[in-house]
């Protein structure tokens, strides 16, 4: 309450100072602008003194009187206390009906659904699925899987081009900018889904016969390229592979190690170290010296035609490579967009600077531009990376065994239990994505801390 | 020897290699190796892509034929451009009766109307102009698509509509002419300026009551027939869907985006729990949720149709991404801004609508309408649960059965439609952006 005091003064304060003040030809109260000021303060000051403002308060008598509709906190209460009782009402309305309409319709309710066994069969899979014996929950984890598998590869594919694309939106080269330009603005005005279906039924389905696959990899056929899809070799690892994984492993521990251990040179005595060579040929070095040594124990499953069809090997179908590629050739678009905006809010001078003292363009941008550039870059960037995750729902126009066509489409068709199902598929995306907002949150965290 | 002149030596131009076409081809495009190389590599996707491209959509191009034999006989590498050309009704209408698509046109047409004064100049009260076409055009037009026996509701909205429509159109003319608003124009053509305030008053509220008579009366014998919503479709379909979203998305996330900041806990937390449950989602999801949850939520008996359970879905879905859109530019004003404004004894509403709001709107313009975009994109997504919107029409021509397996063209002018109208959008706010910008810079450009 004692807060509100001083503004009434400092409005009264400034009324008298607008009275008195020398562009208005009649000054109410004649006294110099400095001394105004001088009595003023003292005013305030006394005001904000716990003793005066009793004894002002008491000349003053302002109506004190408790107003019951116009206090805060009652207020503040009534409207929490309405609106829970408004959102209280409708979650009861809905359930009550939806518990009725069950009821009504005989239908069965709980998770006991996803013990019993699926009937229809998943053509890509990541796990052991047998038809008729695999549950609905190993058809829920094929979804998952599958929508993980093939957001992940679209997010890696979308960066890695996005970035190409955002710099080649920056370059001097005039033709190439506009090049980037024509190609952000036609894959970002035109709706993801047409281009999933295009890249399915106007690209992939176009493709030679299995007798006629394009061979990707020049003659060697372990990548083949069919309109039933990518037939490619698969690792088959002997016994001692693991010693390979291992040192691949220890490689890259050295790699980090390397990287601190250099930097920390730099830091000492000023010398930069060839630290991609080194780390390449570590990484190079190590796994393939213990691939060689333990034997080459891995096997490659190459696919083979047989009758109608490949055998052997891994293979992708069409629809997974229509969606992998719709959905990595529109992302990187908005990918690219956040790049250029991202090195743009770099402020000139640093590049100057960094020319300045004689840097190289090129280490210009990836010592000083790039890393402040990350700062603007990587919060829209995360949210790209939930947007893929959330687009690669549009499998299910193409028929992509993803978690939403395949669990959220078919399962409840075959199964019903509508609401688990609606529920747990919700759940899939809810947890990734409240995951990594918090992460964010914790990383724009630490950066608010290091801006200046 | 004189080697002072009295006159400036002119400035000579500069050379012609730095001037010239070629001194700006080798500025730009040729100005060190690697350019050299991006250059040529450039020019040569230029060419693939335009040459391919021109030879197979246009000079090879079919654009009439009976059906998809035909257009092969006519040419077997170019595109078949008749299928869509011969479906392009159905594109734009669905399956809207033929006879009927004038009311489609019309209801478009009185939006423009509607809209248009809003760029006029020298129009006034154009807030209101914009809350009449928001609040009140769609039940016109609502009448106008469905059709159908009105009820006394649907009779007084339509009255109230036409109204709206003849005030506007009259107002906006007065405005452009003359700067003065309609019942400015009225008082003064009435020579009513030296009457009292309250005969003014009466005096309008007159004439309106009277428009209000004779437009009720004109509409009473007005008979439209009856169009189910399933026989919507195509662009249209689109169109209704996404203005719908747009239309409810603002508003909604506005208020989701002030909940979000609020005081109040319990606000606070149901505002941040609704928009981080539906920003986690996909779409699709929610829109299968909408069509199978709905008829359970509903009370028995009681069937909501598809095309209101999506326009329903994806209200709610976008008015969480505005939401969040709101919220960055409310994030953009500075505190000083509120605390001034509680200074001088405004309330919240008041310092939001009118001190804040319109500083937060105004910053957020370009990411307003990219979330419009957005919308308008995402709504082909109503095609996979079997609503028939344009990308559900242009499907549906590969299983006609003179276009039996043509794919390609009608996706491709899919592509081309959105293409021009969020081309449009996104350059328009653009220019709406630098044209409203006060000099202060509040991002980081």
């Amino acid at each position: 309450m004692d807060q509100g005091r001083p503004d009434v003064f400092t409005a009264y304060a400034l009324k008298l100072c607008d009275g008195a003040s020398p562009h208005s030809g009649l000054a109410p109260i004649r006294l110099s602008y400095e001394s105004l000021h001088v009595t003023l303060w003292s005013i305030i000051v006394a005001a904000n003194d716990a003793e005066t403002t009793n004894k002002v308060s008491a000349l003053i008598k302002p109506k004190e009187h408790f107003d019951f509709f116009h206090d805060e906190r009652v207020r503040s209460f009534l409207y929490q206390f309405l609106t829970a009782c408004a959102v209280g009402w409708v979650v009861w309305y809905l359930v009550s009906n939806t518990s009725h309409n069950l009821e009504v319709r005989g239908m069965n309710t709980g998770f006991g659904f996803l013990t019993s066994s699926a009937g229809f069969d998943v053509d890509f899979k990541f796990i052991e699925y047998i038809p008729g014996q695999g549950t609905y929950f190993d058809i829920f984890l094929i979804g998952c899987l599958n929508s993980l598998f093939v957001s992940g590869l679209a997010i890696v594919g979308c960066t890695i081009l996005g970035f190409f694309i955002g710099i080649l939106r920056l370059s001097s080269n005039w033709l190439s900018s506009k090049l980037a330009l024509t190609y952000i603005e036609i894959i970002r005005n035109t709706p993801i889904l047409v281009q999933v279906i295009f890249w399915y039924i106007g690209v992939f389905s176009f493709l030679p016969t299995v007798k006629n696959s394009v061979d990707l990899s020049f003659g060697a056929e372990v990548f083949l390229l069919n309109n039933r899809g990518l037939n490619m070799a698969s690792p088959l690892p002997g016994d001692l592979f693991w010693l390979t994984q291992v040192a691949f492993v220890v490689a890259v521990i050295g790699v980090f190690v390397l990287r601190y251990w250099s930097h920390k040179r730099q830091d000492d005595i000023g010398k930069p170290f060839p630290t991609l060579i080194a780390s390449s040929a570590l990484l190079a070095i190590l796994p393939g010296g213990v691939y060689l040594l333990t034997g080459s124990p891995l096997d490659w499953d190459i696919p083979t035609l047989q009758g109608f069809n490949f055998v052997g090997g891994f293979s992708l179908p069409p629809a997974f490579l229509a969606l992998l590629f719709a959905l990595t050739i529109y992302s990187a678009a908005r990918f690219a967009e956040m790049v250029r905006a991202g090195i743009l809010s770099v402020d000139k001078g640093q590049s100057d600077a960094a020319l300045a003292i004689g840097m190289r363009p090129s280490r210009v941008m990836v010592l000083v531009v790039i890393p402040q550039a990350m700062r603007a870059i990587v919060p829209p960037m995360i949210s790209l990376w939930m947007d893929v995750l959330k687009n690669s729902s549009l499998a299910i126009a193409i028929g992509y065994a993803d978690v939403v066509s395949l669990f959220m489409q078919t399962t409840l068709n075959q199964a019903g239990y509508a609401v688990e199902i609606v529920a747990m598929t919700m759940a899939f995306f809810m947890t990734i994505s409240l995951t990594i907002s918090a992460l964010m949150n914790y990383y724009n965290k630490r950066i608010q801390l290091v801006e200046r | 020897m004189a080697i002072v002149t009295k006159q400036p030596t002119p400035p000579r131009p500069a050379p012609l290699s730095e001037s010239s076409v070629i001194g700006w081809v080798r500025i730009n495009l040729f100005n060190s190796w690697m350019n050299t190389g991006l250059t040529l590599a450039s020019l040569y996707i230029v060419y693939v892509a335009v040459s391919g491209l021109g030879v197979w959509g246009f000079s090879d191009a079919v654009w009439v034929a009976k059906d998809r034999r035909e257009c092969f006989a006519i040419s077997v590498d170019g595109a078949c451009w008749a299928g869509v050309v011969s479906w392009i009704d159905n594109i734009f209408y669905g399956r809207y009766p033929r006879a009927e698509l004038w009311r489609v046109n019309l209801g478009g047409v009185l939006l423009i109307v509607w809209m248009a004064p809003l760029w006029l100049p020298r129009v006034k009260a154009k807030i209101f102009i914009g809350l009449s076409a928001v609040f009140i055009y769609p039940f016109l037009a609502g009448y106008l698509f469905t059709g159908g026996d009105k009820g006394i509701f649907m009779q007084t909205m339509v009255t109230v509509a036409m109204v709206c429509v003849a005030g506007n159109t009259l107002h906006a003319m007065i405005g452009v002419i003359s700067g003065r608003s309609l019942p400015e124009f009225l008082i003064g053509f009435l020579r009513m300026k030296e009457a009292s305030e309250k005969n003014q008053r009466n005096m309008l509220l007159g004439i309106l009551s009277l428009t209000v008579i004779a437009a009720y009366i004109l509409q009473m014998n007005w008979s439209l027939e009856t169009v189910s919503w399933t026989k919507w479709g195509g662009m249209f379909l689109t169109l209704v869907i996404s203005g719908i979203g747009i239309a409810s998305a603002l508003p909604g996330g506005i208020i989701l985006a002030l909940g979000r900041r609020s005081k109040l806990t319990l606000i606070r937390v149901l505002s941040i729990s609704v928009i981080e449950m539906f920003r986690s989602l996909p779409l699709i999801t929610v829109l299968f949720m909408a069509t199978t949850m709905f008829p359970l939520f509903m009370p028995e008996g009681f069937v909501l149709n598809k095309l209101v359970q999506v326009i329903i879905a994806v209200c709610l879905f976008y008015a969480c991404y505005m939401a969040e859109t709101v919220r960055g530019g409310l994030q953009a004003i500075a505190p000083g801004q509120q605390e001034a404004a509680h200074t001088i004894g405004f309330g919240y509403w008041k310092t939001m609508g009118l001190v804040v709001m319109p500083q937060a709107l105004r910053v957020m313009i370009p990411n307003i309408v990219g979330t419009f975009i957005q919308l308008l994109k995402d709504t082909t997504l109503v095609s996979i649960i079997g609503l028939y919107d344009i990308l559900g029409m242009l499907r549906a021509i590969s299983q006609d059965t003179p276009w039996r397996g043509l794919y390609r063209e009608p996706l491709l002018f899919g592509a081309i439609v959105f293409f021009i109208v969020c081309f449009i959008m996104s350059k328009y706010s653009r220019h709406l952006e630098v044209k409203l910008s006060t000099g202060h810079k509040t991002g980081n450009e």
